[in-house]
């Protein structure tokens, strides 16, 4: 996974601050092609400052970004996304007035240069995402009529229309109940096997176990881990982060 | 044009068209206008000379174009703002700025530079683009409040800049070559009003249309899917500055004079906006329907003693309980119900967030 030419998306010294806190600092790690790599780490951590650095939202105060050895630092997020990077956003962000296929097919409209289809193929690619994300039964009503669970699969959807080489997911299961999980993590290994390199951030460990090859844990702004989940998940270092010294110690102990 | 509805199902409608009673009641209305746009177009004929040679009846006189072509002069002003503010949702409260730039394009271009005032009509039409696309650029990366307001600052700031050179004729205007024809006026206004809407007809059917919508929606969504947001919505606001412009172009010529007040009325925005706002902004028939009624009511109503005063009161009324019960306009209010339910109303006062 780690060979140089099997890199997708390299992350070299990446610094964001807002004001005087470094909210990412000095963050480096490598994306292989075709893995699906999870983003751990407690409440401000730098989790989702880092997808915005990536997608062209934040500039970066530092570093660089790599997308196949190309350089994403300073591109605004559109000609990112034309580059082949699609992402979610925690809280959803849907077009309000659009029917959910409407959504959709604004992603294959524009998205990366894969996509770009005119109006017809558009809407025929925005049915097909649909169909994969299971809401093919919903696809003409108004957004303002989704559950909050497909919400999330649209946010999925309008980003997979997009036709990413790399999608990122910023914790598209949270709020989700134990079978949404299942359908969800389903849902994921489809994206996956159709080819595309996913990034996800999540709080549920079920989800970082269930699908992560690997798992980058972030705290404070600094990456602090890395590795396979499991072992990751034993870090004293990362129970540490989460829990406090005093309950991994604890932890540790028993 | 790409996406015209399948024959087979309204499944297959590709943007706000979502249900088969939907589509149906936008054919109805096509119709309808169809109609009224062949008699708009014919019933004026009844004026020529020849007409009245051969003893047809004079169904139209010298009020009636006067009312039409105001008419349609705010249909294309209304219709033209709605690319920018409704489709795009910047709401641009100095449009009023292409409609002036406009005219004294033409009135420069017509006494100063002696061009035909066919050839006039272009420069009314490239100028007000020429201008949005550059101020735009600064413009354009304000939001809400804020654009509206640095918008309107332009639209003063422009008409003093205007009425202080000598170059545009300074406090006393300009003064063109009469050109006598009820009939040649009335039709340029029409072809622009028709022009307005088929734009925004074409615009809403396009790639461009959604991505204006996306950006309306939500830009930070929209930009990291892939929509050039800064272009897009400089694009919108230069197109809705050539139609304005050529609108102002138009009535330059019509009106023979122009002069700040003539051509800089921040009436002209307001009322445009209202006209939007009442009959439904981002839709296509929106702005025509609003423009078509309240100019109407406005033209048949002024200069009437009492009567006028009161109707402006009556007028005010109306436009506070549509905003307040029709927030998203009476196109929207006919396509989606058929009475003035509490529910409706309700859920409209919800998603606008009063």
């Amino acid at each position: 996974m780690s060979e140089p030419g099997e890199v997708l998306l390299s992350l070299r010294e990446v610094t964001r601050r807002f004001g005087g806190v470094a909210a990412l600092d000095g963050v480096s790690f490598d994306v292989g092609r075709n893995e699906i790599l999870g983003v751990i780490g407690p409440n401000g951590a730098g989790k989702t400052t880092l997808l915005n650095c990536v997608s062209g939202v934040h500039r970066l105060d530092g570093g660089d970004i790599l997308l196949d050895g190309r350089s994403l630092r300073g591109l605004p997020p559109h000609r990112v996304a034309r580059l082949g990077v699609g992402r979610t956003f925690q809280i959803v962000k849907p077009f309000g007035s659009m029917t959910v296929r409407e959504n959709a097919a604004v992603g294959a409209l524009f998205g990366s240069s894969e996509a770009r289809l005119p109006t017809r193929r558009a809407f025929a690619h925005a049915d097909e995402v649909l169909a994969l994300v299971g809401l093919a039964p919903k696809r003409m009503l108004p957004v303002a009529s989704l559950t909050v669970p497909d919400r999330k699969r649209l946010e999925v959807a309008r980003a997979l229309c997009t036709k990413p080489r790399l999608l990122l997911l910023d914790e598209v299961m949270a709020g989700l109940n134990a079978v949404e999980v299942d359908e969800a993590l389903e849902m994921v290994r489809a994206v996956h096997a159709s080819g595309v390199t996913i990034v996800l951030i999540e709080h549920v460990m079920r989800v970082i176990l269930g699908v992560c090859q690997r798992v980058v844990v972030l705290h404070l702004g600094r990456h602090l881990a890395e590795g396979r989940p499991a072992d990751v998940l034993r870090d004293s270092r990362v129970v540490e982060a989460y829990l406090g010294e005093k309950y991994a110690s604890r932890y540790a102990g028993g | 044009m790409a996406a015209q509805p399948e024959p087979d199902a309204g499944q297959e409608a590709a943007f706000a068209v979502a249900t088969p009673a939907a589509a149906r009641r936008e054919r109805i209305l096509l119709v309808v206008a169809a109609v009224a746009l062949v008699l708009l177009v014919v019933v004026p004929l009844t004026s020529t000379d020849q007409a009245q040679s051969a003893g047809l009846p004079l169904l139209v006189d010298r009020y009636w174009f006067r009312v039409a072509t105001i008419v349609a002069m705010f249909v294309v002003i209304s219709a033209a703002w709605n690319l920018i503010g409704g489709l795009a949702g910047y709401p641009a409260f100095g449009n009023v700025v292409y409609f002036g730039i406009g005219a004294y394009a033409v009135a420069l271009l017509v006494t100063r530079y002696h061009w035909s005032f066919a050839a006039a009509l272009a420069g009314s039409v490239v100028a007000p683009a020429a201008f949005a696309g550059l101020i735009g650029v600064p413009l354009l990366r304000l939001r809400g409040h804020y654009f509206a307001v640095a918008s309107l600052g332009v639209a003063v700031a422009v008409g003093e800049v205007i009425n202080n050179l000598d170059y545009f004729g300074g406090a006393s205007g300009i003064f063109m070559p009469i050109v006598r024809s009820d009939l040649l006026f009335y039709y340029l206004m029409l072809g622009a009003a028709l022009l307005a809407v088929a734009i925004t007809w074409v615009v809403l059917r396009t790639r461009f249309g959604y991505g204006l919508i996306a950006i309306r929606e939500d830009e930070s969504a929209a930009a990291v899917m892939g929509v050039n947001t800064t272009v897009y919505k400089i694009a919108a606001y230069a197109l809705s500055a050539a139609l304005t412009g050529l609108a102002g172009g138009i009535y330059a010529q019509w009106n023979v004079f122009v002069n700040q007040d003539v051509a800089f009325n921040i009436d002209v925005s307001i009322d445009s906006i209202l006209m939007a706002l009442i009959g439904g902004i981002g839709t296509i028939w929106g702005p025509v329907l609003g423009a078509v009624v309240l100019e109407f009511l406005i033209q048949t109503f002024s200069g009437r003693g009492d009567l006028a005063v009161v109707t402006q009161i009556g007028l005010g009324l109306l436009l506070t309980v549509a905003v307040i019960f029709l927030p998203r306009g009476v196109v929207d209010f006919l396509g989606g119900r058929s009475s003035l339910t509490l529910a409706y109303v309700r859920r409209t006062l919800r998603s606008s967030g009063v």
